[in-house]
């Protein structure tokens, strides 16, 4: 594989508004299967809307079964769609997810491992935390699966890269703040920079009881470089071909990945636990 | 770090999310437009300014003087904005309301400090009642005023001209306000002419505030935006601790302006503690 076609659906999700964020999707993936692309990717809780709001816990039927039509709808397009939703688990737990989605079948999951629960987050007083960081197997390649504050720590993207991910996607319901923008732009300079892998952010866009999503989508390839950017505030289709080779090919000769070492990280651990325990 | 002054491109970023914010709530309760009490001050010119881009004829901006009082300047001033703008209005004037109220008192008691205080503030009061007649009637929103330099400093009144249903430019700065207002091109006569909350004839914000607002933002900006204690905004702003501390007590004495009223907790689920559900539907 080189080239993946990919479409960043940076649409409107408001919290509740299933038949409305369910709209939306299907609209964003007629126009990603018209523009031939291979993976549609839309942004965090696009199903149910992000924000504290205690209709998570009464929506969550109607969010699965958005999940389920589109699993449904997959099956006749050759399209693969990276979707966030609320995942119920076997516990009757949620959490914050994302579906990998093709052929008619839900292939993977992702389970947002750093909640954020500072300012106007809450996301614990709904959600669990994943304990799992592991790439998916697509016709594409392997991609790896992020959800908006966990590509604010390092930890999680370097595991992805170690084991095999092609491509970072990031799923993202950013409000904007004063700066935010750019500093979302360092940190996945950071890590595309720390790990030599191109990453893919798609946040959502609108706005609702006074807090905005500053949309703003973008791509950056595994030198650093940003290949595009959708707009501010507006909702967009953005459509955008990421080269996978380019990461084998400076890895070669850039050694932050060749050259992790074993012991750098059991003593990130012992620091880990002292940090801990202090 | 301290970092107040907006660049162009967050400017324009800002009044973007503004007027969105100001169509936003309209159009998800089925609202039919806005109401803006305008004064003529900087506040609420930017206010008229920024919801009459996001609402054009649907917003009616209403001036409220109190003749003999108001500075002729500043009616004049709102008259200017609602003309450059074309922004629909009503002028009313308040002093009939107002002189109800003062001849429930006896003439030697409204010399009283605290009396003379209570009926300045129940002009913006009756200001409101005017808001919300306007907004009833024609099924509009009121669209408060009030900026954050105001807000947290408490310089406001309570169910007067803080009685809003959305407030737009609640986290911006006075100084902000100053920077966005020329930005949407207010005449810069309106925008640097000295604020005054129009208590009392010859009144100024910062001679009542004893700062000017320079120097109460970069206080606050740290307080509140750096998150610094009183001594770290101290040693940071060269500034004495009792000026800090003072606009500090402000700010934690003011809470219950920024604050729906405290619903008594009696069961697992207040409907200002434990409920959370978003105003805004679909």
């Amino acid at each position: 594989m080189s080239k993946v076609k990919i479409g960043l659906a940076q649409i409107i999700t408001r919290l509740g508004d299933i038949e409305g964020n369910r709209k939306r999707i299907f609209e964003a993936i007629n126009k990603g299967k018209a523009q031939n692309v291979n993976i549609i990717v839309f942004p965090e809780l696009a199903t149910l809307g992000f924000g504290s709001g205690d209709i998570y816990l009464d929506r969550i039927d109607e969010n699965l079964k958005v999940v389920d039509d589109i699993i449904k709808f997959s099956k006749d397009i050759p399209q693969w769609i990276i979707l966030g939703y609320v995942e119920r688990d076997k516990h009757g737990f949620f959490h914050n997810s994302a579906a990998v989605i093709g052929n008619g079948k839900l292939v993977g999951k992702y389970r947002k491992v750093q909640l954020v629960n500072y300012r106007l987050f809450d996301e614990k007083r709904y959600f669990s935390p994943g304990t799992q960081v592991s790439p998916v197997d697509t016709p594409f390649g392997k991609i790896g699966i992020l959800i908006c504050e966990d590509v604010w720590f390092p930890e999680p993207a370097r595991i992805l890269t170690m084991k095999g991910a092609e491509i970072i996607f990031v799923l993202s319901a950013s409000p904007y703040d004063r700066g935010k923008p750019e500093k979302w732009e360092a940190f996945l300079k950071s890590r595309a920079l720390d790990n030599i892998i191109p990453f893919v952010m798609v946040n959502q866009a609108g706005i609702q009881d006074g807090v905005t999503y500053w949309g703003g989508s973008f791509s950056i390839d595994a030198s650093g470089k940003i290949i595009k950017r959708a707009k501010l505030l507006q909702p967009e289709m953005l459509v955008l071909e990421i080269d996978t080779d380019l990461s084998k090919i400076l890895r070669r000769r850039d050694i932050r990945v060749r050259e992790i070492r074993l012991e750098i990280l059991e003593e990130l651990l012992k620091a880990y636990r002292e940090m801990s325990i202090d | 770090m301290i970092d107040i002054k907006l660049s162009r491109k967050e400017l324009s970023i800002y009044k973007e999310i503004i007027e969105n914010s100001i169509k936003a709530r309209i159009n998800k309760i089925n609202a039919n437009g806005g109401v803006v009490a305008l004064s003529g001050g900087i506040d609420s010119s930017l206010v008229a300014v920024l919801a009459s881009y996001a609402l054009g004829n649907r917003l009616l901006a209403l001036i409220m003087p109190e003749d003999g009082t108001s500075p002729d300047s500043d009616t004049n001033h709102a008259l200017r904005i609602v003309k450059k703008f074309n922004i629909p209005y009503k002028q009313i004037s308040i002093n009939g309301a107002i002189d109800w109220f003062y001849n429930i008192f006896p003439e030697k008691e409204l010399s009283r400090p605290r009396v003379r205080l209570s009926l300045a503030n129940v002009k913006p009061k009756i200001r409101m009642i005017i808001n919300y007649l306007h907004a009833n009637l024609g099924n509009r929103i009121v669209i408060g005023t009030t900026n954050k330099t105001e807000l947290l400093l408490g310089y406001g009144t309570k169910y007067g001209d803080l009685a809003a249903d959305i407030y737009p430019i609640a986290d911006m700065y006075k100084t902000q306000v100053w920077q966005l207002a020329e930005f949407v091109g207010i005449p810069t006569d309106i925008v640097h002419k000295k604020p005054t909350a129009g208590l009392w004839k010859g009144q100024t914000d910062e001679e009542e505030l004893g700062h000017t607002y320079n120097e109460i933002d970069t206080i606050l900006y740290c307080l509140v935006d750096m998150e610094f204690s009183v001594k770290e905004t101290s040693g940071y702003l060269k500034i004495e601790k009792s000026v800090i501390q003072d606009i500090y007590n402000r700010v934690i004495h003011s809470e219950h302006k920024r604050k729906t009223p405290t619903i008594t907790r009696l069961s697992k689920m207040c409907l200002d503690k434990d409920w959370r559900y978003p105003v805004e539907r679909y």
